[in-house]
């Protein structure tokens, strides 16, 4: 590829095996940074740029008569990126590998420390799948730190909220990609915010949560306005609104953090969550 | 008056008035009438025998069903004066590729397309095929009419890799149109002159894929051999209807509503806020032609 450096005996390809059940990397590994990750998976690296991402290498495995094996080694700029691109996609069974995996359908995914790792089989075959999972196992192994989850984590009210459907992110486009607000960035978010969003289920009715830091209060202030203003200009009670599908929107502003609950099944409902996420941002 | 967007609250409250528009939220705000005027005309054609059991396209059927698919769309019964309406001698044409490794536009498709255009009188040197090199090449640089065609697949950021979207190798730099999931490629059109240019839209729907996962968003997993072509004058009416069945299929494989992830409002905005086309089903005339099992729509 006329964009990638060749990183042969870097740092980097030293977490990675060369040879793995019969699979070898006989071809030269491939780095992108932000601006060349495009040459390499087209628009899907917006994902990873808006997660921060330093730096990917790639290594090819190939086995005659088999399918491909490629690892994508991504190098976050925090074990909060790392973790927050691994919950873009959190669909698969849980693969035990690393601080957080997955695996579905020939792709195992895990983070670990500052780092996310793809690892894909052009084809799911029984014996690819062991290999994958080999490969990860000595691919984590070399990975001697972990990192730190997201504090703003503990701010989502556990008892209602699925693990399986939490994402840390920045940006909105992000958010829009899990749960559309706004084709407008209504909220003010940016790489400098920290958001993370839950959803969970209250008499069978599925809510959502979102707990979003700014760098500070006054910038927390003027997202509640434009959300609000945006939002919820018919709101009964300032930062509260029933929508179109008499489910209940509230938000609040608490410190440096805007909280918005979306889909509460009723205003007294909406008003606890967002009180139960307030205490929690008091007792921390 | 600053612009306000489009919110969530626009869908539910659209979905309110109209279980239709509820299925494209990108329509809340259209200032078309509801009465429809003449309508767009997309052919779908599907011929259960044009893979073979390695699930690659025959050649010979390929050349049949656009053949078919481009009478039945212009109204002529031979397929060399149908392209006659679409392309001139003294054209210098060029056929709009697509190469991604896991699922390309494919040589039967292109060779078919350049065969009819060849036949309809253009010069053989005239006529050239190209995707990423677009901007580089030639024919395309001093082209007067172009034929756009690519596969329809799930796309990781614009939620679908559509006719309106393939067109994106035309600009100097491709994350300028990344924005909000992609929701205005279809300015590529006006702004690099591509639109009066495009004489047709295939958008091939021979083995789609319908899910992505992970930084390469492909796995054999999620394709499926449903053996169509769409093709029409209309980007964003071919687009929306692959979107559909697209949005069938995934209903059908994962047992429940799964919409597509981001959904591919490049489309729909294409039509409501670009003009570029029509997307909603009220106003596009399918006409489907061959084999219907499994049809989906």
């Amino acid at each position: 590829m006329d964009n990638c450096s060749k990183k042969e005996g870097s740092f980097l390809s030293s977490f990675l095996p060369r040879d793995i059940q019969g699979w070898k990397a006989e071809e030269e590994d491939q780095s992108y940074d932000p601006q060349t990750i495009f040459d390499y998976i087209d628009g899907a690296g917006e994902v990873y740029r808006s997660y921060n991402f330093k730096e990917l290498l790639v290594r090819h495995f190939r086995k005659k008569d088999n399918p491909e094996i490629i690892v994508d080694f991504f190098v976050m700029s925090s074990s909060k990126d790392a973790f927050g691109v691994f919950t873009h996609d959190l669909e698969g069974e849980e693969a035990g590998i690393g601080q957080g995996s997955t695996y579905q359908g020939g792709l195992l995914s895990f983070w670990k420390g500052p780092f996310f790792v793809s690892i894909y089989a052009e084809e799911e075959t029984e014996e690819t799948r062991e290999v994958l999972f080999h490969l990860g196992k000595a691919v984590a192994f070399s990975i001697k730190e972990e990192g730190e989850k997201p504090d703003l984590l503990a701010l989502l009210p556990a008892k209602y909220v699925n693990d399986k459907s939490i994402h840390y992110f920045h940006n909105h486009m992000i958010l829009n990609y899990h749960f559309f607000v706004s084709d407008e960035n209504i909220l003010l978010l940016d790489q400098q915010t920290e958001a993370v969003l839950g959803a969970g289920y209250e008499k069978g009715e599925e809510f959502y949560v979102l707990v979003i830091r700014y760098p500070e209060g006054r910038k927390a202030s003027q997202a509640y306005g434009n959300f609000t203003s945006t939002y919820m200009p018919d709101a009964v009670e300032p930062g509260l609104v029933q929508t179109e599908d008499m489910k209940w929107t509230a938000a609040r502003i608490k410190e440096d953090l805007l909280i918005v609950i979306f889909n509460a099944s009723s205003d007294t409902s909406a008003r606890e969550m967002i009180e139960g996420v307030e205490r929690k941002v008091e007792q921390k | 008056m600053k612009k306000r967007g489009i919110t969530r609250r626009d869908f539910l409250r659209a979905a309110a008035v109209s279980t239709l528009a509820g299925a494209f939220p990108f329509s809340v705000g259209s200032k078309e009438s509801k009465v429809v005027s003449r309508k767009v005309r997309v052919i779908l054609i599907r011929d259960k025998n044009v893979l073979d059991s390695s699930g690659h396209p025959n050649a010979d059927v390929i050349q049949r069903m656009l053949d078919e698919a481009v009478t039945a769309l212009l109204g002529e019964k031979d397929p060399v004066e149908a392209w006659k309406k679409l392309v001139k001698p003294a054209d210098i044409v060029g056929i709009k590729s697509n190469v991604w490794g896991y699922l390309p536009t494919g040589k039967e498709v292109e060779q078919a397309l350049k065969r009819r255009i060849q036949d309809a009188g253009v010069a053989p040197e005239n006529i050239g095929i190209d995707d990423r090199g677009v901007k580089k090449n030639p024919i395309f640089k001093k082209s007067t009419a172009l034929i756009n065609a690519r596969p329809i697949r799930t796309h990781h950021w614009s939620g679908v890799g559509s006719c309106i979207k393939n067109y994106i190798t035309f600009v100097p730099w491709l994350p300028a149109y990344h924005g909000d999931s992609c929701a205005n490629l279809a300015t590529i059109w006006k702004d690099f002159n591509l639109k009066e240019k495009t004489k047709l839209n295939i958008l091939l729907v021979l083995t789609p894929l319908f899910h992505g996962i992970g930084p390469h968003h492909f796995s054999k997993k999620y394709m499926w051999e449903y053996k169509g072509i769409l093709v029409s004058q209309d980007p964003v009416a071919v687009d929306a209807t692959g979107v559909r069945i697209l949005q069938a299929q995934r209903r059908e494989f994962f047992g429940e509503e799964r919409p597509l992830k981001p959904p591919a409002k490049h489309i729909f905005l294409a039509d409501t806020r670009h003009h570029l086309g029509v997307s909603h089903p009220d106003r596009i005339e399918l006409v489907k032609l061959g084999w219907k099992e499994g049809i989906l729509i």
